[in-house]
């Protein structure tokens, strides 16, 4: 009788989530709780790192079944899968943003190309180390440091690898103040940091309307492989600068904003399984994505640097490092490093400019490559 | 289109950095053109704004 009570026991014990955890749950919980710890005590992108930490301690509890098929968290994961969420966060994005730094100082728009080399050294990298193209060209896109856009590429080319990659891009940006200013140091000398840049150009209200509109054309007519970001993002400027739907604009950048984060946070943490995620394929992918955004801080750098060769009018190298699409941080961090060896020097406006144009060549670079695997 | 090998890889990321450039100066050039639209009219935000 008393082995019948143990074999019922056992059998009541193995009905619960309690008998399928190991180790790796527990890892993943406490990566779960730094996370929130991040956010909390550190103030590390708190918008996301909350949601995101939240749901990866509950997806490593076996047994709830938010993440099975029907759970609330898998729902929030068909909106990834589907790429709704990425292009609704661009609305959001697009309804906050002034692009007339951009609009106002082109020449700098260069630099949101060249800070993008960081993608390619990484994708070559993972390629080398054995990931198929698919995935180099995913991991690779972590480089371009802007998270809608390293989830819609990743969907594309290789979903299976979505967590690590979001979870890398959505760190490294916030990471970005540590990671970017010892790269900024070592490749410009105190004078070129101190250098100050003249003041920019009013853009007028007509500019700003008619922006979004030749960008959409533009996008959807060479790049379709990635308009529905970049149409969602100038369909929400435009009705920040028409200026007559207010209404709707604050609901894209507040409401609606809000909403999409918190579904998007869940999807993101609900994927950190430990069943996917702790494995040696997500060290190497955090590691590539850090030298994703070291070679495209120093390239961003060196581009500034060589079109001063061939311009008249010189412009500080620190924009350069502004060229990754993490806005408004990687434009901040040039602020803060010019200011650091200039307090006269403010150079967040100009830095805008290329930090903005970086959405696009991050958009650009993604389109290619989505384009040139066949993956649209 | 590219092969999954090494050499595929460095093409692709060649052709996608070059490329890039191209496109984004290209931008750079449409944008350089915008000052001569504030030929073609004004819009003052005053106007916007009281259109609702």
């Amino acid at each position: 009788m008393w082995n019948q009570a143990l074999v019922f026991l056992q059998a009541l014990l193995d009905q619960t989530g309690a008998a399928k955890f190991w180790w790796g749950n527990a890892v993943m919980i406490i990566v779960g709780c730094v996370m929130i710890y991040l956010a909390i005590a550190k103030k590390y992108e708190p918008f996301l790192l909350v949601g995101i930490g939240f749901a990866c301690i509950t997806s490593n509890v076996p047994g709830s079944d938010l993440i099975l098929e029907g759970g609330l968290f898998n729902y929030a994961y068909q909106g990834v899968q589907l790429l709704i969420i990425p292009p609704l966060i661009f609305l959001g994005v697009g309804a906050m943003t002034d692009f007339g730094p951009m609009i106002a100082n082109p020449k700098l728009v260069i630099l949101g190309a060249g800070a993008h080399l960081g993608i390619f050294v990484a994708l070559i990298g993972a390629k080398a180390i054995g990931f198929t193209l698919n995935e180099a060209g995913a991991i690779g896109i972590i480089g371009g440091a802007d998270g809608p856009m390293a989830i819609f590429v990743t969907m594309k080319l290789a979903p299976h690898l979505l967590p690590q990659i979001s979870v890398a891009a959505y760190s490294y940006m916030a990471l970005m103040p540590l990671i970017q200013p010892p790269v900024m140091k070592l490749l410009t000398t105190k004078t070129e940091r101190e250098m100050g840049m003249p003041p920019v150009r009013k853009v007028t209200r007509l500019e700003k309307i008619v922006f979004p509109i030749i960008i959409a054309i533009i996008v959807n007519m060479f790049f379709p492989g990635v308009a529905p970001l970049i149409t969602m993002l100038m369909l929400g400027n435009l009705l920040k600068e028409v200026l007559m739907v207010d209404r709707l604009a604050r609901t894209a950048a507040g409401g609606l904003m809000n909403v999409i984060t918190i579904t998007l946070t869940l999807a993101i943490g609900s994927t950190m399984n430990a069943d996917t995620f702790v494995t040696f394929n997500t060290l190497l992918i955090v590691f590539l994505g850090l030298v994703a955004f070291v070679f495209g801080t120093g390239s961003g750098v060196l581009t500034a640097k060589v079109m001063n060769v061939f311009m008249k009018e010189k412009i500080n190298p620190l924009l350069g490092s502004a060229g990754i699409a993490s806005v408004p941080i990687a434009a901040r961090v040039s602020h803060v490093v010019a200011n650091k060896a200039n307090p006269n020097n403010f150079l967040i406006y100009h830095a805008m400019g290329p930090n903005l144009a970086g959405v696009f060549g991050t958009a650009i670079s993604g389109g290619i490559l989505l384009a040139l695997l066949g993956a649209q | 289109m590219i092969p999954d090998t090494l050499d595929g890889a460095i093409i692709l990321s060649a052709i996608d950095f070059f490329l890039s450039f191209i496109i984004i100066g290209s931008i750079g050039i449409v944008l350089a053109c915008f000052p001569y639209l504030n030929r073609l009219c004004e819009i003052s935000d005053e106007d916007l704004k009281s259109g609702h």
